[in-house]
Order: structure tokens, then C-alpha cells, then sequence
């Protein structure tokens, strides 16, 4: 995640980067809420196997995963593109809701009267991309960086693959979806300049829930589940639930401080 | 790399330069003194007056925190670290202590050598924690508690001695805290008692060197054969019958059997007649019971059935005795409530011990005392007792350094009144322990007024033993054994006070000045406004105004407190005294300070880190992953920095900071594969510091590795000067050949060093020894001889050049056709002063093995990132640099082949450039190699802030003060928590071996960051500001 693309930077002056909110659908505004529940039933209803065999538990439990944030980006978030999804987009609008308001008409003209299932199906193919992409370029960036802040470079590599696939999926789907490959944004969010949000606020929690999973793998507990890499993963998930809440909420539109 | 376009304004001294270059004058400190008007001389010269004026009041300053240290870190180590001297000593069996009573000369083991001996062989079997109320039946006289799962289990040891009393006897047996097997089986054959540091002892090893019962029957031929926990062979290599012997790993706790199964598999088979001859002393250890105990706590199931396993052996044992062996069972300690045990509570010190023989050769002084004790409160005898009592028995002599006393009972004679025997024994032992504390008080000068109750305890047994000589009755014979055993009691008493007593009021007054420093540091370095040389001079006056009267006024408090020790009142009153006066100090400049409260994400992790490590470090489990720790800790710094720079608006700082912070990580991360893993960490660590985990000295691939540095290094510093176009005038010389081939010959070093260990080419001989050894002075020479000469005299790396009118920035136009540009003023302090950090680099770089000359140099490689990172993101004013760095110097501790374990102390390096030891240069090569990436880090903390700062730039000094405070707050900090972690788990099971060491490592590394810090980084920065400012003048 640390190494992301630098150049690109458009001369012309972009409007700030404003919060992303959900889709204002009665769905969307209940699914939001059911979502996190969801992952952390998934969670740790695998957990008993992903500790008795991390590899074949985590990599089972990574299309259930993805489906789930699928279904997330589908029906909570604005898609990237089409001038609409990103809040950094190029629209004139500065305002968050009003902006995020007028889009989603725009939207609704574009696709006629045909329908919210419609609407879903032509949010589904980039919300598989987005998991495309968070696995070929999120997925073995955080591997990387896992490596880096002490993971074993000659063993458990499945482990360690896994573990970066799994906190990718948390964090970088929704982003992703809301983001696309708009470099200014993709600067921001590697800047921590993004006001944070329900999306953001998940990357940052995940990314944060991870660091802090790595607290009870030295202790001499002699416990089943310190073994690498199930801490490290348990805290993504958490910090990813408890990102999103805050970012949702409490923490909306807040930016990162240096 | 290759920014740094000079930005700041210069016109005053470009102007110079042009008139210079006019005058033809290509000098420039000539130039700029002979064109400045008089009154700028003037200035000048006041400047550079209070220039080191100030720097030597910040040096004193400093000086004043040293002392601080050095006070409280020695006031808490005497109360803390109680050390005893290892007499090498042995007892001579043909030498007994004292004239032998009743004409008895045997002076040979056979019939016995001070003493007639009862038994020709001993089984002696060690069950691993037995306490003593899993020996004795439940419940006792009618109490009304229920009976446990760990009572009535093992009755045989009651039964025995209530049945047959002239056979066996059943007794509490106290262990000296700490209640772990390892200090336990020193304690149970050597007879004394366990100290902190036993002074004089192998660093290295864990053998036990002092003469001890394993040892003395080892050197009267005895065969002893040992099967079950391996410990005994890290304590007695080499002693045990090889063929007979079956050592087994005690590590796993969740394993019951395994250890068990294997000592009585193999103890049957020799006590079979046919094998007896083989062996005359056999010790078996089960774990069992102990391991039962840790995973499941008495009160289980597992430790009921363990137990009566244990009763069964021991029936069958008795079974095949024969006449002539004695057979002991005892625990080494008991066990808590949870089945743990290392501290000093009553269950965990309460174990029993058995005795057997066929022969009716024991008995008890009066017949309320042949059942065994119902409590372990009552005639309970210490497990040093069994030394001489074994030894006794099996006519061995009593170790010299034994502290206990025969125990009544195998001694007074199956009647029950052989009080002239029990007299002799305790005379001889008695005798001997008086030759000892003879022998102790010569070689360590202990007061006479310590010793003078046990001495007149020792002329009043004495003239007790002459009466009873002479009137022959066994009434006064009894006098003599009760005096005897006064003696010893009061002895083992004065002993126990000398070494194995905390001093906590010491402990509590050590930590309480390490505290109070450590508040004015962060007091001084993080929590005042404006320059911190202007607030020094008043610091320093009041805090050495209150140290002096301080030390005044405990002088006259030493007569008052007399139940304190001198030293220990006049060093609390000096403090007092200083602190007084600091605050004094501070309040008076209270309008400049602050709360030093982190305000930024650099100053959270700043403290975060620095608080973090420190919580850790009251966890055994973090303090022996230290190092992944700071891995940990300095990749997120690189990946927090990375998202930092990102942030920045300069594409330049953008980009450079990135490539750097990535650098930083990748950095950390490639010296994170230099591990040297302590024991604790098995078998989650691999060695790679040495050819193979149980080797010292290097692969034949890693003496590859300082010819690869020697090619690199000097390159990559070489880059970071040119980024600044500073790699100009003596840079060249030091960096491009003077540190390239000062790298070279310490590779030639360590291959000539591989060469001679291995023996490669033997019709070399002595010459290689020779000229490694001139090798290394040559190497010692350039670095520390002609490379801080260099830095000495060097001039500021700075050169002019003219060339035709460009568009580039820096350059003062002369009518427009030429132009002169300055290469190296956007860091002429920065790299001024960083040649300091070379010419260390070089002296450290030697004195580490060929894996920690790589670490080292990704360590320099990393400082100069740091710099370019903390010039780019601009945190020149922030905590993290200087925390950085301390975190840097205490991960490439590690990845340098150190642990905070006494093992890992490279003592070999003291012979680097020498023959034999010589003093002082021995212990300083030790240093530098133990602490020699933390010196390297030291070294390197004033760069930070004058790395690219502009030449002219005001209170670069004071700057420099705060970095190095807040380095040394760093250090402070973490020396504080080891500190206050030990003085209160001082009872912990880890205690000897991980907090103390932890402990003794922090202090150490505070005492030398702080010398280096003081003497050498601020003493450089006198150097380097100096010279630059021959050019450009004392900032005002």
C-alpha cells in the first residue's frame, strides 16, 4: 500500500476531495448496517478452522469474503466512472450531499425507468473488477509489506499470501469501487488525505486492526490461535468493522492529522 | 539524490564571493575576514566567544545528567545486584579442615576422608517439585478441610520412616529462593547460597566451576551415571559415565512421561546385581510431578495418578536395594497454588526429603520425632544440608564453599544418642565453613564486625569441644553439637544478609533518581520554547549549586542517619540537592515551558514507541522479542514516513522522501536477517550470525561480506554528499580512500582471523597472528588516528566554481558573463559534521564479526536515509529523529550478534589488536563491539538537525542539545522501565534470566550513549559549526 502510482498528478486544479456516503436506497441505508454483522458471522464461524489449518481456512473463507463485499459495493456504494461515483470526480459539485444528490438523478436518467435490479447488475461488473484488482495489485502489495514488518521470507508463504489477500478484500474492494484507478485520488488515499468516511475509514481501520493483531504473537500463551497469521487477520476484520462505524459516523469528513 | 538546489538567500556571502573572484581570491575564509568591515570582525569574534561558551555550559550540562545516571543506576545496582565471590577453592580429601578427633587420618576416599564414611553407593532420585505436604498424610490431626487430588498419593516416604525409623527418615527441605531447578541444583551440590551474579564465575557457560559433591566424587574416581533432566549436563559437562548416562530434554512441559518413563526404564536395570559394580553413584531426575504441576496444577487427576506412579517406583526400589546403597528422594522445590514455582512463597520453598538404607544406621534424637513433621514449619532442614551430609555419608570432603550442616538424623546412630558422632560432624563442617569465610573475607574484605558474632559462636564451640575432650561425657557432647550448629546457623544468617537480600530502600531511591532525571530531560529537551543554549547556563547553575550543597548537607547527614550507609545518604542528598535547584531553575524561566504533550502524529509515535517498548519489557515474552519488536517498530516509522512524504507539496521532497522511506524499510528489513537467537527464542529463531546455531565463528561465505561493504559502502555515502554537490575537498580523500581502504583491511582482518582459527594455512605459524594484529592497528589508525584528524582540520566541503551565465539559481552573476556557483552550501553543516560518523563507522565496523559488518553497514546506510527523510518531510524540530535512531542503534544491537544475555557478550574482540588483555583497551573494545551500533546511532544524532540546514542558520547548538537530549531520553526511558521491571518481578521465575540481563544491558547502554553523546557527538558539533563558520561567521 505504500507504493502506489506517484506521477500523474493533473495540473489543473481539483475540487477537495469530499466523504463518500451510501446510496440513498432504503437497501443500502439497511444493508450498510447488516453488512459488518455479516463478516463478523462469517469470521468467526470459520475461525475454529482457519485456526486448526490457516491456509485452507483463510482460503476458504475468502470467497465467501469477497461475495460479501461484493454484495457490500453493489448495493451500498456509488460506482466509480460515468462522472458520478468518485468523490474526487470532476464534477463542478463541491457540496457533499447536495453533489452525491444530483448524481444520483443523473443516474437514475441514464438508466431510464429500468429499475433498481438493473441498476445492481450494471453495479456488479465493477464491483468484480474491484476485487480483480485489489487481488492482483492490493493483494500482493500488503503480502510485500507484511513481509517487510517481520513476516517469515522463507516459510509460510500461502500464510502470509493469504492474510494480504484477506486484509486486500477488506480494505481495498470498496475503494476500489468508489475510486476506480483515478490516480489523484488513489495519491490522497495513499497520503491519508481523503476526509474519512465509511469506506476509507475501513481501509484505515483494517490496516490499523492489523497492526495491532501483531501484539499477542510473541506473548508465551501457548495458544492455538497466535499462530501466524490468524491475530494479524482477526484484527482486520475487526478494525475494518469498527473503521467503517466510525468513519460513518463520529469521524465523517475528518481528515487525518500529521 | 540529486536535488538540493541551494534555495536560501545568500547574498551577503555571494557578494563576498564575487569580490572575491574580483581579488582573484579563491580562499574563502581569506576573502570573507579580509573584505569584512571591522565592526562584522568584531561581531564575529563575540560570536564565536559565545559559541563556545555556550557549547561548553551544554556539555557541562550534559555532564550533570551523566552523573545523574551514574548515581542512580549504581544505587539501585547495590541494592539490586548482590554479587558473590566464586572461590575456586577445592576441599582436599587429604586435607581435612581441622586436626581430626580420635586420632581419625584417613585422608583417602576408601574408609572415608575426614570422617569414617556409612555407605559405598547412592541412588539419589530427584522428584522434580515434590512439596512436602504430598509426602505426609491427609488429613492431618482432624483438620476439617477436604483431602486434594495431591494428597495421600505417594504414602511410602511415611510409612518407611513411622515403621522402620532406624531405616528412614522423612523431613521438610527448604529451598533458598529463587525456587527454579537450575539455581536449585547448584544450591544441592554445591551448599550455597544463590546470588545474583556469581562473581568470577564463566560468563559463557552455565557449568558450575566451584568445587561441588558431583565434582568431589568425579575426583575420587566414583562413577556416577545420571538419567533424566538434561540440566545436570549444561551444570556438570563431562562428569556422567557416557555409556550409562541418558540425559532428556526437560523443555516440554506438556510432556508427563516421556522423562519418567525413561529414568525408570533405565534406573531397574543398574540396581540389578549384575550391574552394581558398574556405578557408585546414581542420580535420577523426574519431571513429572513439576510438569504435572505446570500444566495442570496439583489439584488435578494427572498429578494424583503421577504421584502414585511415583510411590510405585519407589516401592520397587526399596525392593531391589542392596545393603550397602543409600537411597535419597527428594524434591528440589515445591509448587504455588497453579503448579508454578521460581519465587519464594511457602509452598513453592517446602519440598521433602527421604532417606533409606537397609543398614539401621539412622535414628532420632528423641521419640516424638519419628513421625515425620506434620507441617514443613517444624524441624525442617535446608537443602543445603544435604551437601555435607552426603558428602559425609559417602566419605567424600565437604565442598569448600558449603554453607549447611549435617543432618541430625543419619548421623546420631540407630540408638538415638551418639551425640559424640553428631558433635564430630558438625566440628568438621563447622571447621570447614570457617575456612571458607577465612578464605571469603581475604579475597573479598569483608568487615570484621559482619563476622564478629560467628566468631565468638566459633571460640565458644571450641572451648566447649576441649571440655568435652577432656570429661568424655556425652551430656557435653551435646553442648559441642548445639554449639557447632550455632556457629553455622549464625554464618549461613550473615552469609544470607551479604548475598541474597534486596536492599529495597537502595532499590527505591536508585529508581527515584533515575525518575527525577528523567523529567528534567524531558523537561529540557521537549518541553521549553526558544533556544535551549540560552536556558542551559541557568539550568546548570542551580541544579550544580544544589548537587554541591546537597552533597554539604548529607555530608552532616551521614553522622545523623547511621542506620543508612554513608554513600547511600550523601548520594540521595547530592540529588535532592540538584533537583532543588533545577526546579528552582525552571520556575524562574516558567514563562518558556511547556507540557512536552505530543501534538502531532511524529511526536504520538515518538512517544509511543518509546512507552510501547517499555510496557513490553515487564513481559518475559516481549523482552526476548525485542528484536522483532523493533523491526516492527521501524518499518512502520518508514511506511508512516512514505505516507508523509506523499503528503508533501515539493515533487521533489515528494518523490525523494518516498524512495527513501522505502529504502529505510527494505533496509531494516535486510538487517532484520542477521539473527543471533537467545535460548528463549528456540524454536522460533534461526541463527544466521554464525556459521550454524551452535557455532561462534563465521560461514566462509560471510567473510565475503566486509569485502562487499568496502566496495559499496563508501560509494553510497558518497552519493548522499553528492546530492548536496558536498562531496568536495577532504571528503574526497577520507571517504573515497582513507574509508574504502580502513573497510578493506578489516575484511583482510576477519579472512586472516578465519584463516588462523581454521588453521588453513599452519606453515604460516605466527605470522598470521602477527599481521592480522598489525592489520587491525593499521585499520584502528586511519580511523580514529587520520580520520579524525580529518574531521579535525578539515576545511567546510565547499567549492567555488566558475563557469558562463546559466540559468541556475546559485550563482552570483559578474556583469552578467560568469558566474560563480557554491558547490555544497545546501549542506555545508550537515556534511561537515557527518564525516564524524564516518570515521566512527570505521572503528566499529572492525570490531564486529563479518555478519555484523554487513548489519552495521545497512545501520550507516539507514542513518543517511533518516537524514534525507527527516530533511524532506521537515521534521529537523521533531522527536522522532533522535527516537528513531535510538531504536535504529537498539535493533542493529541485536542484529549485530547481540542479545541482552551475558552469553552474548563477543568477549573474543578484546584481542582484536592485542596479545593478551591490557587495561583499559580491552574493556573498550568489548563496549564498542557490544554497543557498537548504539554508539554509531549516538554518534549520528546531531546530523539531524544540521542536515541541509542554511549555513547561517541561528541556535543550530541549542538544536543540537534538544536532539541529543531527546535521544538520551530515549535511552533514559527504557533504562528506567528495565529498571523498575526488575526491582519489582525481583521474585520472577525469569528474573535471572531475562529482566536482570535486560536490566544490566539498558543501564550500560545509557551510561556509554551518554558518554559518546556528550564527548563526542556535541564535542564534534563544536568542530564542525567552527569550521563553517570560519567561512560564513558566528551566527550573532
Amino acid at each position: 500500500m505504500s507504493t502506489t502510482v506517484i506521477g500523474g498528478a493533473p495540473p489543473k486544479p481539483r475540487p477537495p476531495p469530499t466523504p463518500i456516503s451510501h446510496l440513498p436506497t432504503d437497501s443500502a441505508r439497511l444493508y450498510t448496517h447488516i453488512h459488518p454483522l455479516l463478516l463478523l458471522s462469517l469470521y468467526t464461524y470459520q475461525f475454529p478452522s482457519i485456526v486448526a489449518d490457516p491456509v485452507a481456512g483463510l482460503a476458504a473463507t475468502l470467497v465467501p469474503l469477497a461475495a460479501l463485499q461484493i454484495a457490500y459495493v453493489a448495493v451500498c456504494l456509488p460506482p466509480t466512472g460515468n462522472g458520478t461515483g468518485s468523490g474526487a470526480g470532476n464534477g463542478p459539485a463541491s457540496g457533499g450531499a447536495g453533489g452525491e444528490k444530483r448524481k444520483i438523478g443523473e443516474k437514475k436518467k441514464a438508466n431510464g425507468s429500468a429499475g433498481k435490479s438493473d441498476g445492481i447488475g450494471g453495479r456488479i461488473i465493477p464491483a468484480v473488477l474491484s476485487v480483480l484488482l485489489s487481488l492482483l495489485v492490493a493483494a500482493p502489495l500488503l503480502t510485500a509489506a507484511l513481509v517487510l514488518f517481520g513476516a517469515p521470507i522463507t516459510t509460510h508463504h500461502a500464510h502470509t499470501l493469504l492474510c494480504g489477500a484477506h486484509i486486500a478484500f477488506l480494505a481495498a474492494i470498496p475503494l476500489v469501487y468508489v475510486h476506480g484507478v483515478d490516480g489523484a485520488a488513489w495519491r490522497d488515499a495513499v497520503a491519508l488525505l481523503l476526509p474519512v468516511d465509511e469506506v476509507y475509514g475501513g481501509l484505515l481501520g483494517a490496516v490499523c486492526g492489523a497492526w495491532l493483531g501483531a501484539v499477542p504473537i510473541p506473548l508465551d500463551w501457548d495458544r492455538e490461535w497466535q499462530k501466524w497469521p490468524v491475530t494479524i487477520v482477526t484484527g482486520a476484520y475487526i478494525g475494518y468493522v469498527f473503521g467503517r462505524l466510525l468513519g460513518g459516523t463520529m469521524l465523517k469528513g475528518k481528515k487525518v492529522m500529521f | 539524490m540529486d536535488h538540493g538546489e541551494p534555495q536560501p538567500s545568500f547574498k551577503g556571502i555571494s557578494a563576498a564571493y564575487a569580490k572575491a573572484k574580483v581579488e582573484k581570491e579563491k580562499q574563502e575564509a581569506q576573502a570573507l575576514k579580509s573584505t569584512s568591515a571591522d565592526a562584522g570582525e568584531e561581531a564575529n569574534r563575540a560570536g564565536e566567544v559565545h559559541f563556545k561558551a555556550a557549547h561548553g555550559i551544554v556539555i557541562a550540562f550534559f555532564t550533570w545528567i551523566l552523573i545523574l545516571h551514574i548515581l542512580g543506576i549504581y544505587l539501585f545496582t547495590s541494592g539490586f545486584l548482590l554479587t558473590r565471590l566464586v572461590l575456586d577453592h577445592k576441599s582436599e580429601c587429604a586435607s581435612p579442615p581441622i586436626d581430626s578427633p580420635l586420632s581419625y587420618i584417613s585422608g583417602s576416599s576408601e574408609p572415608g576422608c575426614w570422617h569414617p564414611k556409612t555407605f559405598d553407593k547412592a541412588i539419589v532420585i530427584l522428584v522434580d517439585a515434590l512439596r512436602y505436604d504430598f509426602t505426609i498424610p491427609f488429613p492431618a490431626d482432624g483438620a476439617d478441610e477436604t483431602a486434594h487430588q495431591f494428597h495421600n498419593a505417594i504414602p511410602v516416604l511415611y510409612e518407611t520412616a513411622v515403621n522402620q525409623p532406624n531405616n528412614a527418615f522423612l523431613l521438610p527441605f527448604i529451598a533458598d529462593p529463587p525456587t527454579t531447578t537450575l539455581q536449585r541444583l547448584k544450591g544441592l551440590t554445591t551448599g550455597t547460597l544463590p546470588t545474583f551474579i556469581d562473581a568470577g564465575s564463566n560468563f559463557a557457560g552455565t557449568a558450575i566451576e566451584e568445587d561441588n559433591l558431583v565434582a568431589q566424587l568425579k575426583n575420587a574416581s566414583k562413577r556416577i551415571v545420571h538419567i533424566g533432566d538434561d540440566t545436570w549436563h549444561a551444570l556438570f559437562p563431562g562428569y556422567f559415565e557416557p555409556n550409562l548416562t541418558r540425559p532428556y530434554d526437560s523443555f516440554n512441559v506438556w510432556d508427563l512421561h516421556t522423562v519418567d518413563n525413561g529414568v525408570t526404564e533405565h534406573v531397574f536395570p543398574l540396581m540389578h546385581p549384575s550391574n552394581t559394580s558398574k556405578w557408585d553413584v546414581v542420580i535420577g531426575h523426574y519431571l513429572g510431578v513439576d510438569h504435572a504441576g505446570h500444566r495442570y496444577g496439583p489439584d488435578h487427576p494427572a498429578m494424583n495418578a503421577k504421584l502414585s506412579q511415583m510411590d510405585g517406583v519407589i516401592r520397587q526400589m526399596i525392593e531391589a536395594l542392596d545393603d550397602n546403597t543409600l537411597l535419597v528422594v527428594m524434591g528440589d522445590h515445591g509448587m504455588d497454588a497453579k503448579g508454578d514455582h521460581g519465587g519464594e512463597s511457602d509452598d513453592e520453598i517446602q519440598a521433602a526429603l527421604w532417606m533409606y538404607t537397609k543398614q539401621p544406621a539412622f535414628g532420632r534424637s528423641s521419640s516424638d520425632y519419628i513421625h515425620p513433621p506434620a507441617t514443613a514449619k517444624e524441624r525442617p532442614v535446608a537443602q543445603i544440608d544435604l551437601v555435607p551430609t552426603l558428602s559425609l555419608l559417602l566419605g567424600m570432603p565437604i565442598p569448600f564453599n558449603n554453607l549447611g550442616k549435617p543432618i541430625e538424623e543419619a548421623f546420631i546412630g540407630a540408638s538415638g544418642d551418639d551425640y559424640q558422632n553428631l558433635a564430630i560432624v558438625n566440628r568438621l563442617t563447622a571447621a570447614q565453613i570457617h575456612r571458607y569465610q577465612h578464605e571469603y573475607a581475604l579475597a573479598r574484605g569483608i568487615e570484621e564486625s559482619t563476622r564478629m558474632s560467628s566468631l565468638a559462636l566459633w571460640t565458644a564451640a571450641h572451648a566447649a569441644w576441649d571440655m568435652a575432650n577432656t570429661t568424655a561425657h556425652q551430656g557435653h557432647f551435646q553442648s559441642v553439637y548445639s554449639a557447632f550448629s550455632a556457629y553455622q546457623q549464625e554464618t549461613l544468617s550473615i552469609c544470607r544478609g551479604l548475598w541474597a537480600r534486596f536492599d529495597v530502600p537502595r532499590m527505591l531511591n536508585g529508581v527515584m533518581i533515575l525518575l527525577s532525571t528523567l523529567v528534567v530531560l524531558a523537561i529540557y529537551s521537549r518541553g521549553t520554547a526558544g533556544d535551549q543554549t540560552e536556558l542551559t547556563p541557568a539550568l546548570l547553575i542551580h541544579g550544580g549549586m544544589g548537587t554541591i550543597i546537597g552533597v554539604l548537607v548529607g555530608f552532616g547527614a551521614t553522622f545523623a542517619l547511621t542506620s543508612f550507609a554513608k554513600e547511600h545518604v550523601l548520594i540521595c542528598a547530592a540529588v535532592v540537592g540538584g533537583m532543588t535547584g533545577v526546579s528552582s531553575a525552571f520556575w524562574r524561566i516558567r514563562s518558556r515551558l511547556f507540557l512536552p504533550f505530543p501534538t502531532t502524529i511524529w511526536g504520538w509515535m515518538s512517544v509511543g514507541f518509546t512507552l510501547l517498548l517499555s510496557i513490553g519489557f515487564a513481559a518475559n515474552s516481549f523482552t526476548i522479542w525485542e528484536d522483532e519488536i523493533l523491526l516492527y517498530f521501524l518499518c512502520t516509522f518508514g511506511v508512516v514516513a512514505a505516507l508523509s512524504s506523499f503528503r508533501q507539496k515539493a515533487i521533489a521532497d515528494r518523490a525523494l522522501g518516498c524512495y527513501h522511506s522505502i529504502l529505510f524499510i527494505i533496509l531494516t528489513r535486510m538487517a532484520s536477517l542477521s539473527r543471533l537467537c537467545r535460548e528463549e527464542q528456540m524454536p522460533y529463531c534461526k541463527s544466521t550470525y554464525y556459521a550454524s546455531a551452535n557455532s561462534s565463528t563465521s560461514a566462509t561465505w560471510q567473510l565475503a561480506i566486509p569485502y562487499v561493504v568496502a566496495l559499496l559502502i563508501p560509494v553510497f555515502i558518497r552519493g548522499y554528499y553528492e546530492g548536496t554537490r558536498s562531496y568536495q575537498g577532504s571528503a574526497i580523500m577520507w571517504l573515497n580512500l582513507a574509508l574504502r581502504f580502513g573497510l578493506l583491511l578489516s575484511a583482510a582482518f576477519w579472512t586472516m582471523d578465519a584463516a588462523d582459527d581454521g588453521d588453513w594455512y599452519p606453515w604460516l605459524g605466527e605470522t598470521l597472528k602477527t599481521s592480522k594484529i598489525v592489520v587491525a592497528i593499521i585499520t584502528f589508525a586511519i580511523s580514529l588516528g587520520f580520520g579524525y584528524s580529518t574531521f579535525i582540520w578539515s576545511k567546510p566541503l565547499l567549492e567555488i566554481e566558475n563557469r558562463a551565465a546559466t540559468s541556475t539559481s546559485n550563482v552570483a552573476t559578474n556583469n552578467g558573463r560568469t558566474s560563480i556557483t557554491i558547490l555544497g552550501y545546501a549542506n555545508v553543516h550537515g556534511s561537515r559534521y557527518a564525516l564524524l560518523i564516518t570515521v566512527w563507522y570505521l572503528a566499529i565496523a572492525l570490531v564486529q564479526k563479518p555478519m555484523g559488518a554487513g548489519a552495521l553497514a545497512l545501520a550507516m546506510w539507514q542513518i543517511f536515509s533518516l537524514f534525507e527523510i527527516i530533511d524532506t518531510n521537515k521534521l529537523s524540530d521533531s522527536p522522532i529523529g533522535p527516537v528513531i535512531l535510538g531504536l535504529l542503534g537498539s535493533f542493529h544491537f541485536f542484529k549485530t550478534g547481540h542479545q541482552a544475555t551475558l552469553a552474548s557478550i563477543q568477549w573474543e574482540t578484546a584481542f582484536i589488536p592485542l596479545r593478551t588483555i591490557r587495561y583499559p583497551w580491552s574493556p573498550l573494545l568489548v563496549i564498542l563491539n557490544h554497543f557498537g551500533a548504539q554508539i554509531l546511532c549516538a554518534v549520528a544524532v546531531p546530523a539531524l538537525v544540521l542536515w541541509k540546514q542554511p549555513p547561517k542558520k541561528k541556535g543550530l547548538l541549542g538544536d543540537v542539545a534538544k536532539a541529543v537530549g531527546t535521544h538520551l531520553l530515549f535511552y533514559a526511558t527504557i533504562n528506567l522501565a528495565t529498571t523498575m521491571w526488575a526491582g519489582h518481578l525481583r521474585r520472577h521465575l525469569m528474573l535471572y534470566r531475562i529482566f536482570s540481563p535486560r536490566f544490566m544491558v539498558g543501564g550500560a547502554a545509557l551510561l556509554v550513549v551518554d558518554l559518546f553523546c556528550i564527548f563526542v557527538a556535541i564535542a564534534g558539533t563544536r568542530i564542525s559549526i567552527s569550521s563553517s563558520a570560519e567561512v560564513f561567521g558566528f551566527p550573532g
